[in-house]
């Protein structure tokens, strides 16, 4: 080994596709958002009301069932506003930034919701602002229906 | 648990991109310093624990074909992959093995080398239904833990600052660090490159390619060497939740480090960490990560890490010095930081940390961090249990 030599190198690229199963308490979720509806689900046993929701509390270690609504509105527990750009992992394209992030807990849910945040006053971002999801027109039932929350004032 | 203990560790010269070696060869780098360490040969190897967050490089099966590097051929050879935690628990897997009694001696090795993958691209690809739709990376979602922790506890971008300066001055007595910056002034941190607020580019770890080793052996050989030993004493690993959310303000509650201290320091016997131990190798992966790790581990009250910081309490000449290697800051090829963490405190332990030794250090820590809050904490004592 010659630590002052770069070795010979290869360049590899591909483009390839997966699938993957939504589970139950996924679809169902995805399929409301895709209705502009948001739902958690409530643990029977701890009480914890879950976003996203899950087929288990692991916690209480249980099945979890008991679906109850969440509003499009919360309070921001965190936020950030990021300068580098972020590979989407479905995609393979760069999000361009900046761009905010934020923690949201949704009124209704007891787990916080990290999304993207309107950064058009960045100065308006502190925690414990009220938020409100702003939706796409075009929904398809994916996280992204929304596309941001807002500060309310 | 059998009483086992390190008795010898090797590391590469870590660096941004090693283009002169592949990756068996990396390994065997590290794993050959740690086997000359030890002073023993491959024969004596009886397993060997392999750690690498192989999505990074995009090449699967690194026990199989990268092995050999680690003299693995004819063994029990696994692979450990916990995120951050991998070094950590890879190592944690090598005492399990060799406290059964069923392994004499364990090589654990850990290896990255970011420069040949997309490290991105690995944190990218997470739950395709919930994560990838409102992704912000590593980087983003420290970022949104750290604005909780800093209006909570009153750490300031100075005090995380003065954590990133202290990591890179260590590390320029560390010849294997990726970065050494001797000079580095807190100033100079605050004027880099704004990531994502409040956290600038010195802020952050590097990425590294590097590789490490430790050697692990029973009681009876640890002793029949007559060598030094550094005698684990308790090893701990706790997994949170899944989402970032359901975390609740995870670098003020930090939930898992505190529970896996806790049981560790129970089981060591350690009351006051502040005070009995003598040296810490933690991972912190961004300089106010270190500052939660303060009051999760216990060095102090809550809201006190800016004052440890400012006062030198963790400096290489204060009370508790904390990562006198450099640390995750200086040097972060992913599977092996955990394993450089427990080998750097068994290298403390040892008396043989070169340039960066703490002088008569007898109770050592080692922790691991990874995703969100995985955590490992291992207590270390020349003393025999």
């Amino acid at each position: 080994m010659d630590a002052d030599r770069d070795l010979l190198s290869v360049s590899l690229e591909m483009d390839l596709e997966w699938r993957y199963a939504s589970g139950e308490s996924m679809e169902r979720f995805l399929l409301g958002v895709g209705a502009g509806r948001l739902e958690a689900v409530r643990c029977g046993v701890c009480g914890r009301r879950y976003l996203p929701p899950r087929p288990f509390c692991g916690v209480c270690r249980v099945r979890l069932d008991d679906w109850v609504p969440v509003a499009d509105a919360g309070t921001l527990e965190a936020w950030t506003v990021v300068h580098l750009p972020i590979l989407d992992g479905r995609t393979g394209e760069m999000r361009p930034s900046p761009y905010g992030m934020g923690l949201i807990r949704l009124d209704g849910a007891d787990t916080t919701l990290n999304h993207y945040l309107d950064t058009a006053d960045p100065s308006r971002l502190t925690i414990g602002s009220r938020v409100r999801a702003v939706w796409r027109e075009d929904r398809r039932g994916a996280m992204d229906d929304i596309l941001h929350f807002e500060v309310l004032s | 648990m059998n009483p086992i203990a390190v008795i010898g560790t090797g590391q590469t010269k870590h660096s941004k991109a090693r283009l002169d070696v592949s990756q068996p060869e990396l390994i065997r780098e590290a794993a050959s310093a740690a086997l000359q360490d030890a002073d023993i040969g491959p024969d004596d190897i009886d397993a060997v624990v392999i750690s690498n967050m192989e999505m990074f490089e995009g090449r699967a099966f690194p026990e199989l074909w990268a092995g050999e590097g680690a003299y693995a051929f004819g063994k029990p050879c696994v692979k450990v992959a916990t995120g951050g935690t991998s070094g950590t628990s890879a190592c944690i897997a090598g005492f399990h093995q060799a406290a059964s009694g069923e392994f004499d001696t364990v090589l654990v090795v850990g290896f990255e080398k970011h420069s040949e993958g997309h490290t991105q691209t690995g944190m990218a690809l997470v739950d395709p239904f919930w994560d990838r739709a409102v992704a912000s990376g590593a980087l983003g979602n420290f970022a949104l833990s750290i604005s909780q922790y800093m209006a909570e506890r009153g750490v300031t971008e100075e005090h995380a600052a003065q954590v990133a300066v202290k990591a890179r001055r260590n590390a320029a007595n560390n010849p294997n660090a990726h970065l050494q910056m001797p000079d580095l002034t807190v100033d100079d941190v605050l004027a880099s490159r704004m990531l994502a607020e409040p956290l600038h580019l010195l802020d952050m770890c590097p990425q590294s390619d590097g590789a490490a080793a430790i050697v692990v052996a029973s009681e009876e050989t640890a002793r029949r060497r007559g060598s030094q030993a550094a005698w684990v004493r308790a090893a701990t690993t706790r997994h949170d939740q899944p989402y970032l959310g359901d975390l609740d303000r995870r670098l003020v509650t930090m939930r898992a480090l505190r529970d896996a201290a806790q049981a560790a320091y129970t089981r060591a016997g350690i009351t006051d960490p502040l005070r009995e131990f003598d040296i810490a190798e933690i991972y912190e992966p961004a300089s106010y990560a270190e500052l939660a790790w303060y009051e999760a581990l216990g060095f102090c009250k809550e809201g006190e890490a800016g004052r440890l910081i400012t006062e030198g309490v963790t400096a290489m000449d204060g009370e508790l010095p904390v990562n006198p290697s450099g640390g995750v800051l200086s040097t972060n090829p992913v599977g092996a930081s955990g394993v450089i963490r427990v080998a750097e405190a068994s290298a403390q332990l040892l008396g043989r940390a070169g340039a960066h030794q703490v002088a008569g250090a007898a109770t050592a820590l080692a922790t691991g961090y990874g995703v969100y809050a995985w955590s490992d904490v291992i207590v270390m004592r020349t003393e025999k249990p």
